[in-house]
């Protein structure tokens, strides 16, 4: 490879000062890429791409960088493509509850935007000022008000990607129901950029409820919180969020759940009358939170999976199992790190079946913790570990099926493996 | 393999009973709801297990025959007629509700299954499958699947898709998978989100996990009454915008009420030019003050009656009315052609009186009942099947909707799927770099196109030709000389 060759004709396309060599602040777990380039538009982005696939080199699309460290670090040398300059909104009328904006505008960025005009995209991902659309879509974080409001998967209305070659295609459209064509935006979700990258994305929007609260019930143990879980979601109740917590600080207390109810006033006070007296009836505390309180909590909450930040023993990891399941997964994690006496934090949203926990521990104390959750519950994934664990442990669990499909999926739409290779459950096809 | 040859071996696999093949009864399988386009298949099987269905599969492969997928027959895109013949795979026997697990919020469910059979199913336990096509005692769970169907609730609670947690399917090799357990998210490719939708093009559902939605605490309907459409559509721009989220926002035109008038005994005044049915939902606090708001906004736009339907019984009735429109056209005209598009919704009204010029130009009258709250359209063209120049008429005032809507930043389809009926609208939408991305997917599933072929994608683009092309890339010394 002519990285000087490379280097001028990326150049070309988006600027010198948008091309930087071995930038040491791109590195996925140690691996300096060998150019990371920040196309200013469609079109840079499909001509770089295009040029990338020419060479051939290895592609890791970059959003805010808050999640490079999910799956497995790239399996070859790489160039860093980032979505920063491709920041802007490309379409929004408010009255029609839809818009369009391109890939790298940060969550933080988009929900100042539709706040103004009394509007949200409830997906709750950590760091929203850093975190992009295009990697939020790329890796289909979750956050706590899937529950009420649905996660991307059901908020995502059409998209445009750049392919493996360079070309441009989308899919859906401007509507928010729509059956022309293939549904694409269910295959790029969640597909870790290894099939295009993504340039821009449309939502279906979520008008701003006209009230909002809280009640934190706090207690000792798990098991009364569980028996209010299972209250809620046998009621008639609507709860926007039902947050597990445990060894998080920000509650309080060692256990916790945080229910959220989000609608017309009358709708959320009857929300904070009922689940209060749920909690009674469980024997656990309750306390109404509004206003900043309230805001405070779930911003904590949200942010608590982030992996932007490690410490040098951490790892981090998601659970998914069936919703009746989440709290036996939770159990065996809790007994795996207190036989090793290692710091626990879960944050669970409780009735859709979905875990993010945090500890920390030597690399033995590590890999022996992970393998009793994993025995657990099978569809663990790993978001992120120290360097030394991150080869040998299994990054999206031990129950991967229907991988022929996907390999034969990935085989078409990249065959040459130039899109983040190694790092999703295909691995590497070519 | 000769025609006798592959009943012999379909009544290996079904037994005698699990067979159609007599020409009578094959002429009941030439068309789903859509009948502008006929075929007869070649044969018709009834499987009543996953095995079976990938035992007729690879007899099909074996035989160079394609399979069509075929539920209640409801779809009004073509997707089930058997445009090159091959074999069409009936779900009729496959009806079973397998298991109802309410402490994960699922059903399990076979793909013949009816949609209001399995909302009936589940009442007792206090839950609904939350998508109602206006077909839905009818169609099958399957077909829904399918088509990624939508219903008048999908205003609040989201298209099909969204209520499909993973799906048991035999792919066109023959093999039969599960893309989940119905748990949140399934390592790897999403493959349950990019079946459902692919009008049975990719892959046979033979089984589904479905979600189970709460039955709400307390329901309220209201039918509002305006002089004419444009009040009503306003209403409901208006409604959407103010951030108010009813359950259902659904509009009947002046014709629409005349028709259902007569059957239903709803006792509308003919003179109203549009009724808008509401309906919101939720826990008891705060219903009232909704539907305050909702009613305040119709009153603003000109209603001229704001009518409640304060029991359920009031409440069923109106919705049959509803649900059952389109079969009331009959009263009109010999035919209609129900066309579906979207429009993003502050577009709606001018979108209407497009709709209303178009009856004009082409001198049809077309009746107008639809989805009004999500901007889905469906102009109802009256016509006589019978004359000539009618049914021409017809099909350009279709074509002339779907452009309107796409002028409109609008899509060709909603909820009814491109099937037959719109594959050749497709280019009006999509760039062929946007159709080889969808014939890559299916490629990727699908290399021998045995699985319902000749649908979704314009004719004459085969997806094998529309993958090679996108698999040709771009040449970047070409960008760079350019």
């Amino acid at each position: 490879m002519n990285l000087a060759l490379l280097r001028a004709d990326l150049t070309a396309i988006s600027g010198e000062q948008y091309v930087r060599e071995h930038p040491v602040d791109r590195h996925i777990y140690g691996q300096t890429p060998l150019l990371a380039v920040a196309p200013g538009s469609l079109e840079e982005l499909a001509q770089t791409v295009a040029r990338l696939a020419a060479e051939p080199v290895a592609i890791v699309p970059w959003g805010g960088g808050t999640q490079q460290t999910w799956g497995r670090p790239p399996a070859r040398p790489f160039v860093v493509v980032e979505t920063s300059r491709l920041n802007r909104i490309l379409d929004y009328t408010p009255d029609d509850l839809t818009i369009s904006v391109e890939a790298g505008m940060t969550l933080g960025a988009l929900s100042a935007a539709l706040a103004a005009n009394g509007q949200m995209l409830p997906f709750d991902c950590p760091l929203p000022a850093q975190a992009t659309i295009g990697g939020l879509l790329a890796t289909a974080m979750d956050g706590p008000r899937r529950l009420g409001y649905g996660s991307a998967r059901d908020l995502l209305i059409g998209i445009r990607v750049v392919e493996a070659t360079g070309r441009i295609s989308k899919a859906g459209g401007m509507v928010v129901k729509n059956v022309s064509g293939f549904d694409m935006m269910k295959l790029y979700l969640g597909s870790f950029g290894t099939l295009a990258i993504i340039a821009s994305a449309n939502f279906k929007l979520i008008p701003q409820p006209r009230a909002a609260a809280s009640i934190l019930c706090r207690a000792a143990t798990p098991a009364p919180l569980w028996k209010l879980i299972n209250a809620i979601a046998a009621s008639q109740l609507v709860p926007v969020a039902v947050e597990y917590l445990e060894g998080f600080d920000v509650a309080g207390a060692p256990c916790a759940v945080a229910v959220r109810s989000e609608g017309l006033p009358a709708a959320v006070e009857r929300h904070v009358r009922d689940v209060t007296a749920f909690a009674q009836q469980a024997g656990v505390s309750a306390e109404p939170l509004r206003d900043a309180a309230h805001e405070q909590l779930w911003n904590a909450i949200n942010d608590a999976p982030q992996t932007a930040t490690l410490a040098a023993d951490e790892v981090v990891v998601r659970v998914t199992c069936l919703p009746a399941d989440l709290s036996n997964a939770i159990a065996a994690a809790r007994a795996a790190a207190q036989r090793a006496n290692l710091p626990l934090q879960v944050t669970a949203r409780a009735l859709n079946g979905v875990a993010y926990l945090r500890v920390r521990g030597s690399a033995e104390a590590l890999r022996e913790w992970h393998a009793a959750l994993l025995k657990a519950a099978p569809q663990t994934m790993l978001l992120a570990a120290p360097p030394a664990l991150i080869a040998e442990l299994p990054a999206f669990g031990t129950h991967i099926a229907n991988l022929d499909l996907m390999r034969r999926i990935k085989q078409e739409f990249d065959p040459a493996d130039l899109l983040n290779p190694g790092r999703f459950v295909v691995g590497q096809v070519a | 393999m000769n025609r006798a040859e592959l009943i012999a071996e379909l009544e290996r696999i079904l037994g005698p009973r699990g067979v159609v093949a007599t020409p009578d009864a094959l002429l009941t399988y030439d068309a789903d709801g859509c009948v502008m386009d006929t075929h007869e298949p070649h044969v018709v099987a009834l499987p009543t297990s996953a095995e079976q269905v990938a035992a007729i599969v690879r007899l099909a492969a074996r035989a160079g025959m394609p399979i069509v997928p075929r539920g209640a027959g409801t779809g009004l895109s073509g997707g089930a007629t058997p445009m090159q013949g091959g074999i069409v795979i009936s779900t009729a026997r496959m009806d079973k509700i397998l298991q109802v697990d309410t402490a994960n919020g699922r059903v399990l469910c076979q793909p013949g299954v009816i949609n209001w059979e399995l909302s009936q199913y589940l009442k007792p336990f206090g839950y609904q499958f939350a998508p109602d096509p206006s077909s839905q005692k009818a169609c099958t769970v399957g077909g829904n699947i399918a088509n990624n169907s939508g219903g008048p609730h999908c205003l609040k609670y989201g298209i099909t898709a969204s209520h499909v947690l993973a799906v048991q399917v035999v792919l066109p090799d023959g093999s039969i998978v599960w893309t989940g357990d119905g748990s949140a998210h399934t390592p790897g490719y999403d493959l349950t989100g990019v079946i459902t939708g692919s009008e049975g093009t990719i892959g046979f559902v033979t089984a589904a996990w479905l979600r189970l939605t709460r039955l709400p605490e307390a329901v309220r309907v209201v039918l509002a009454l305006f002089p004419d459409i444009a009040g009503a559509s306003n209403t409901v721009s208006q409604v959407i915008a103010s951030g108010l989220l009813p359950a259902a926002l659904e509009i009947m035109d002046r014709l629409a009420i005349k028709a259902v008038n007569d059957m239903y005994k709803l006792g509308l005044p003919e003179a109203a030019g549009a009724a808008l049915l509401i309906e919101v939902d939720g826990v008891e606090d705060g219903l009232d003050e909704l539907l305050h708001d909702v009613t305040a906004i119709c009153w603003r736009n000109g209603a001229i009656d704001v009518r409640p339907a304060r029991t359920l019984a009031e409440q069923n009735q109106v919705w049959a009315a509803r649900k059952n429109a389109f079969g009331a056209m009959g009263r009109l005209a010999p035919t209609y052609y129900l066309v579906d598009t979207v429009v993003p919704r502050t577009k709606l009204p001018q979108t209407m009186d497009e709709v209303g010029r178009i009856s004009r130009e082409f001198r049809l009258p077309i009746a107008n009942v639809f989805h009004a709250g999500d901007g889905n359209l469906h102009p109802i063209i009256l016509f006589d099947r019978r004359d000539r120049s009618q049914n021409q008429r017809a099909l350009e005032a279709a074509t002339g909707v779907m452009k309107v809507s796409i002028d409109f930043g609008g899509v060709i389809s909603g909820e009814h799927g491109i099937g037959v009926e719109k594959q050749d609208y497709m280019t009006l939408l999509f760039t062929t770099d946007d159709l080889a991305a969808m014939a890559g997917l299916h490629q990727s599933f699908d290399p021998h196109d045995l699985f319902n072929p000749g649908k979704v994608f314009p004719k004459g683009r085969g997806c094998g030709e529309l993958a090679a092309l996108r698999r040709s890339g771009v040449a970047w010394s070409a960008l760079k000389s350019s």
